[in-house]
């Protein structure tokens, strides 16, 4: 499968981030939606979630029980909601997660790509860390810590800074994605060396 | 279920994106950071470039403003940069990607996935015991 031109690549990588914005109404993230999974599995939300309408109807019967119907005789004026986007859910966010893994077989069903098993499809990998069997687990799970690790850390990955937050001119994202390349480039080099 | 509908209309576009990009081989991405090839260089300074031009358009079109996060530097911003680099030059993947390899049939991603979510509550328990800064609204995000 020849990839696509670098142009393309482009013109592709921006739509993304727009159609996000355009139907979610906020910035395409993914390391977000990894925080949200597991903030959300170490902390489940304690009890039923209210919506505004019924918090201000607790609220009042509460008020009504403590100093008589006379202390909400008067209604009390309508906050506007703010037009800030709902709290995204965790179905929504495995949702998202599921999708990408969709796309990526969807692509390599149409271009005829047979799976490669429990290994990557490369030439490099085996080359700079040798054939033997541990070898792929070991260095896939202690890059994977690093990524979620390093994500949290800098409060987002390629998307959230590299793409949304450059374009933005956001400072924490052109620190972070600079650092994002740094440390691929280093880390990248001493591997060729060693 | 609009946000569902939605979250996965635009993650199976990327997914399918990233894929036929070449974001998703190591050797890509291996050679992008040796700069033995530039192409995923010009892919992502492009899409920045196309993306600088479009949020100020998008933003007189739409009726509602929506989210525009800022996204300061806090003590986490270098570190955990340089942090998230290394892991991606070590395991070819970034948080999408780690998906879209296993969607491809690389499903050595399982141990990738695996770390990232290991990564992340890892983090989680370090900035709770040691840091006291607050990594902004960028979580939300």
């Amino acid at each position: 499968m020849t990839p696509w031109a670098w142009w393309a690549s482009g013109v592709a990588l921006a739509l993304v981030p727009l159609v996000n914005w355009v139907v979610l109404g906020r910035m395409l993230a993914v390391s977000g939606r990894y925080t949200a999974l597991v903030d959300r599995f170490r902390s489940p939300p304690q009890g039923p979630e209210m919506s505004q309408a019924e918090l201000i109807a607790a609220v009042r019967a509460a008020t009504a029980a403590e100093f008589g119907e006379a202390a909400v005789a008067t209604e009390a004026p309508v906050v506007q909601p703010s037009s800030a986007p709902a709290p995204r859910t965790s179905l929504s966010s495995i949702v998202f997660l599921a999708s990408l893994a969709l796309g990526g077989a969807l692509s390599a069903a149409l271009a005829g790509t047979a799976p490669s098993g429990l290994s990557l499809r490369s030439e490099a990998f085996p080359r700079i860390f040798g054939e033997a069997h541990w070898v792929t687990p070991v260095v896939l799970v202690v890059g994977g810590v690093l990524v979620g690790f390093g994500t949290r850390m800098a409060s987002g990955c390629t998307s959230g800074h590299g793409l949304c937050g450059v374009s933005r001119a956001q400072p924490g994202s052109l620190l972070a994605t600079c650092a994002f390349f740094a440390g691929g480039v280093a880390l990248s080099f001493l591997l060729e060396a060693l | 279920m609009r946000e569902v509908v939605a979250s996965s209309a635009v993650g199976v576009g990327f997914g399918f994106a990233l894929s036929r990009i070449g974001f998703s081989q190591w050797d890509e991405v291996h050679r992008m950071f040796l700069f033995k090839d530039l192409r995923l260089t010009l892919a992502f300074g492009a899409a920045v470039v196309l993306l600088a031009a479009a949020w100020p358009l998008l933003r007189r079109l739409s009726r509602v403003p929506p989210a525009w996060p800022a996204r300061p530097v806090h003590p986490g911003t270098l570190a955990g940069g340089l942090v998230f680099g290394a892991g991606w030059a070590l395991s070819g993947a970034c948080p999408s990607i780690a998906l879209v390899q296993l969607g491809e049939g690389q499903l050595a991603a399982v141990y990738t996935l695996a770390g990232i979510f290991m990564g992340n509550v890892l983090y989680a328990k370090v900035h709770e015991r040691w840091f006291r800064w607050s990594p902004g609204s960028c979580m939300d995000d």
